[in-house]
This record gives C-alpha cells, sequence and structure tokens, in this order.
C-alpha cells in the first residue's frame, strides 16, 4: 500500500476520481439543498467543495508527475506505444483550467461557510456564485476526465472510433458488392487506426521531436521567461505565508489558552485574511509549478508538502464545521477536540513551511 | 574594512554555513530565519491590521501577551541574519539590496517600539477609536515590513559584486 503510494503515476489515478466522482455527490446536495432549504445539506455541499478543491491541487501536480514518468528521462520523450502525447498535453490545458474554477469553488464555498457562522446569514450573492462556479468546475473536470481516458484509451480517441468505422464501412461494402473497393483492408481495429495516427506526420512537432507547446508550457515560459517574474512570484509567496501565519498563530495560540482575554469569537473574524494568504501562495506556487515542473514533480519535499496542505485543508474544515468552539467568550477555555485541532494546525503549517523551504536542499528546486 | 570582512568570510564557521553542504548549516540557519520573519511579521502584521480597522471585534490590549514571542522572533532573526551574512560577508555588505533591507527593518523596530508605547501604553485602548497617528504607524510598519521581505527575498538574485 505505502510503495503504491510512492508511485505518483498511481496516487493520480486514485486522486482524478474525487474531483469528477466526489464532486457530483457534492454538487448534488448543493443543488437539492437550494431547492428545500436544507441548511444542513447546503453546509455538507459547501464542505465537500472546499475539501475536494484541497484535493484537487494534489490531483494536478500527481498528474504533471505521471506526464513525466510517461516521457522518461530521454531528451527525446518516449511514450509507451499506445500512448499519443497530444492527449497528454490537451489533458493538460483542460486539467489548468478545471483546477483554477475548482480552487475557486474552494474559495467561495468556504467564505459561505465564514460568513454563515460571523454574520448568521448568507450574502444574497454567495449562493448563486457558489453554483455558477460549481457547474463550470463539474463541466471544465468532466472534460479534463473525458481528454485524460484518451491518455491510454487511445481505442476511444474519436479519431481512432471514426478511422475504425470508416474501415468497416469498407469491408462492409466490399461483403455486399466484391471488387467494389479494389484496396479494402482485410481487418480493422483500434490498433491499425492508432498506428495510422501514430505513423502520420505530426503537424505540431518539430524536427527534434519537440511538441508544439500547450496552453500550460505557454504560461510556463512567460513564468521562466521573465526575469522579474520569479523573484515577484517569491516575495508575494513569501508575503503571502505571512498573513497565513498570522492567523494561524494568533487564533490558535487563543484556542490553545495563550491568550485567553481575547473572545474566541473576536478571532474569528481574522480567518479571511489566513485564507486570502493561502490563495496567494496557491496562485504563486501553482505559477512556480507550471513554469518548472520538474523541479517538483519527482521531488520528496514537494509531495509532502502537498500531504501537509491536504491536512491543512482537513484541519481548516474541522474548524468550519464546529460551533461550540467559536461562541467561547472572554476568559474561558475550549473543549479537548479544538484544542489538539490547535495544536495539530500549527504542527500542519509548520511542516508545509519546512518542506517548501527545503524544496532545493533536500530536493532538486532551486 | 574589506579585509575584515575577508576573514569573516573565511573563518572556519563561515566556511561551515556556505560549504559543508549539512542540513544543519545554510538550510537549517535559512529555515529558522524563514520561521522567525514568519512569527515576527505575521503576529506584528495582525497588529497592524487590527488597528488600521480589520477585525474589529478583537480586543488589541491583551494581545499585548505576544510580545515576547514577536521580540524573541526578531532576536532569532538577528542572530540567524549575523550568521548567513558572516558567511557572505564581502558581497552582501556590497549590495545596494541589503543595505535597504537593513534600512526597512530599521525603520520597522522604530514603528514597532512607536507602537508598543503609544498604542499598548494609551490607558483608554480599546475604549476609544484609534487616532490617526496609531493609523499612519501601523500602515508605516506594514509597509516597511514589506520592504524588508521584498528586499529580503530579493538578495537571492541581485548580486552587486562591483561595489556599493
Amino acid at each position: 500500500m505505502i510503495e503504491l503510494l510512492r508511485n505518483t503515476s498511481h496516487v493520480h489515478l486514485l486522486l482524478n476520481h474525487v474531483p469528477t466522482t466526489a464532486f457530483v455527490v457534492a454538487l448534488v446536495l448543493y443543488i437539492v439543498s437550494l431547492f428545500n432549504g436544507s441548511d444542513a445539506l447546503k453546509k455538507a455541499g459547501l464542505a465537500m467543495f472546499f475539501l475536494i478543491a484541497a484535493v484537487t491541487i494534489a490531483t494536478y501536480t500527481s498528474g504533471s508527475a505521471a506526464e513525466a514518468w510517461l516521457r522518461g528521462t530521454s531528451p527525446k520523450p518516449e511514450f509507451p506505444v499506445n500512448v499519443v502525447p497530444a492527449a497528454i498535453r490537451e489533458h493538460e490545458d483542460a486539467a489548468l483550467w478545471a483546477t483554477a474554477l475548482m480552487e475557486l469553488t474552494g474559495f467561495f464555498s468556504w467564505l459561505a461557510l465564514w460568513q454563515w457562522k460571523s454574520v448568521k446569514r448568507l450574502p444574497a450573492w454567495n449562493t448563486p456564485l457558489v453554483l455558477v462556479l460549481s457547474l463550470l468546475s463539474f463541466v471544465a473536470m468532466s472534460r479534463t476526465a473525458y481528454l485524460g481516458g484518451h491518455i491510454h484509451h487511445v481505442e476511444i480517441r474519436p479519431d481512432v472510433v471514426d478511422r475504425h468505422n470508416a474501415c468497416l464501412a469498407l469491408v462492409d461494402q466490399e461483403v455486399k458488392h466484391p471488387g467494389s473497393v479494389p484496396n479494402a483492408p482485410e481487418n480493422c481495429s483500434w490498433q491499425a487506426a492508432v498506428d495510422e495516427i501514430k505513423t502520420a506526420p505530426d503537424a505540431a512537432t518539430d524536427a527534434a521531436g519537440a511538441a508544439a507547446p500547450n496552453m500550460a508550457r505557454q504560461l510556463g515560459d512567460f513564468v521562466i521567461g521573465h526575469t522579474w517574474m520569479w523573484p515577484t512570484l517569491e516575495t508575494l509567496h513569501f508575503v503571502g505565508l505571512c498573513m497565513l501565519f498570522t492567523v494561524v498563530l494568533i487564533v490558535n495560540l487563543r484556542l490553545l489558552g495563550f491568550i485567553k482575554i481575547v473572545p474566541v469569537s473576536a478571532v474569528y473574524q481574522m480567518l479571511p485574511i489566513g485564507m486570502i494568504g493561502f490563495a496567494v501562495n496557491l496562485v504563486t506556487g501553482m505559477l512556480f509549478f507550471v513554469g518548472i515542473p520538474s523541479q517538483y514533480n519527482a521531488n520528496p519535499v514537494f509531495y509532502w508538502k502537498i500531504v501537509f496542505v491536504l491536512l491543512g485543508g482537513l484541519n481548516v474544515m474541522y474548524f468550519m464545521l464546529v460551533d461550540d468552539a467559536w461562541r467561547t467568550t472572554s476568559g474561558r477555555d475550549v473543549s479537548a477536540g479544538p484544542r489538539i485541532a490547535a495544536a495539530s494546525a500549527i504542527f500542519i503549517w509548520v511542516a508545509v513551511l519546512y518542506c517548501g523551504h527545503m524544496l532545493p536542499f533536500i530536493g532538486n528546486a532551486f | 574594512m574589506m579585509g575584515l570582512l575577508q576573514s569573516i568570510e573565511s573563518s572556519g564557521f563561515s566556511q561551515w554555513v556556505k560549504q559543508s553542504g549539512s542540513l544543519w548549516a545554510f538550510p537549517g540557519i535559512l529555515l529558522l530565519h524563514t520561521y522567525g520573519m514568519a512569527v515576527l511579521v505575521g503576529v506584528i502584521a495582525g497588529i497592524d491590521l487590527r488597528i488600521l480597522g480589520l477585525m474589529p471585534a478583537v480586543p488589541l490590549a491583551p494581545l499585548r501577551k505576544l510580545m515576547p514571542l514577536v521580540w524573541g522572533a526578531f532576536w532569532v532573526n538577528a542572530v540567524t541574519g549575523t550568521m548567513l551574512l558572516a558567511a557572505d560577508a564581502t558581497s552582501k555588505m556590497r549590495n545596494l539590496d541589503f543595505g535597504v533591507k537593513m534600512a526597512f527593518i530599521v525603520l520597522a523596530v522604530i514603528a514597532q517600539r512607536a507602537i508598543q508605547t503609544r498604542v499598548f501604553g494609551d490607558p483608554d485602548l480599546d475604549r476609544q477609536p484609534f487616532s490617526s497617528n496609531a493609523k499612519m504607524l501601523a500602515a508605516a510598519s506594514l509597509a516597511c515590513w514589506l520592504g524588508a521581505i521584498t528586499a529580503g527575498r530579493l538578495l537571492a538574485y541581485v548580486g552587486n559584486p562591483g561595489g556599493l
């Protein structure tokens, strides 16, 4: 089991069901709640949107690792015989859009849960916004899954199916009217169609065998092609880190009882600062990732960083779904559960920072 | 001056930091420097944003208790920063960006001390709105820490061996 989880390609195949299948469940819960007015269902839907958005980060990054594994390390990529490289590039572009939409859905779902507790009701714009974003995410993610299926299941690619059907039609015609098709093929198979596609000159490939850059690669080239870009992103990443730590420290120290005079309901107001800090770091972090994926997708420290980010997401959702702790007034202690979660939160974000810092020293990033 | 910097840079300690390859050397010291920054700027930024009007329900007076944490983090960074400087003294001391970073930190510390005496020392703290002076100090503090982080981050990219 552990060995399987060390294989990032396997992890991708495992996780890619979450933003698709699990998301359908979340979407159904959310839409039903809009009709029957159930707060519990709506909260469940919003919480699932948030958690799925967290898993989507790991799904995207593990996908890049799976691509690197398929491509191999030789300068001229050598993909397995039934893999069409163009399918990977299409899938990656679709995934980038879908991930962006999914993260927006997650952010506004979290905001809805936060506003629910602080202002007791949702502002009118949030519910339709989350509905639109989640529907768009669903469409974009379904398209990503469809295109992802083509990477290994070449037999269901539309062009393969078309050629196969055309071949069958020729054979059929020859059977009905012998002699009418001089060069009728003897047998039709998807493998023959794939061979035909793979041997046809690829307009998107240059003489050195390099593919034309897809959208994800163009974005990556923009990031690494401008000298000001990387330092700017690094600086923003550090500012986001400080915003996140502002909240992680003050809120969790209060929950642990260090500044007990401050009511917990008051520090609740700080949470959006931390979430915005995380959003800044997610965007800048993803730009680093698409800039030079090879620095991260075979980097064990990055793997652990993503694991801790996922744990951080779970930790946040625990705090969004407990109510009692946030009602704690001045001078009072919170119960054991939230205290353990608060200590875990500090540990998790210290670990995320550790992994991020060690990317170049233990792993291979710079 | 250059001779002194060179002898610092060639000391056993500096060589260990720079060239030992140990995770406890450059990576570990820089890690502590980053944790120090997260705690120092994190907590101060929270207080500054509170003074500027965000999170109005949070009473400020009890946050005074966090000051030992803030100054602890400051001294961690002063010590680790000095270690990192010793390892690279000749080029850092000639790097304009390093001077900019130090200037921002000096100004930020001045602003922080002023906030501690004027805002936290105010007996009416949390009972009346903040004066525009307090808000100016908070804004200046935020801007200086932002400047220090930016200049510090850029140290990894801008070298100026040609001299200041």
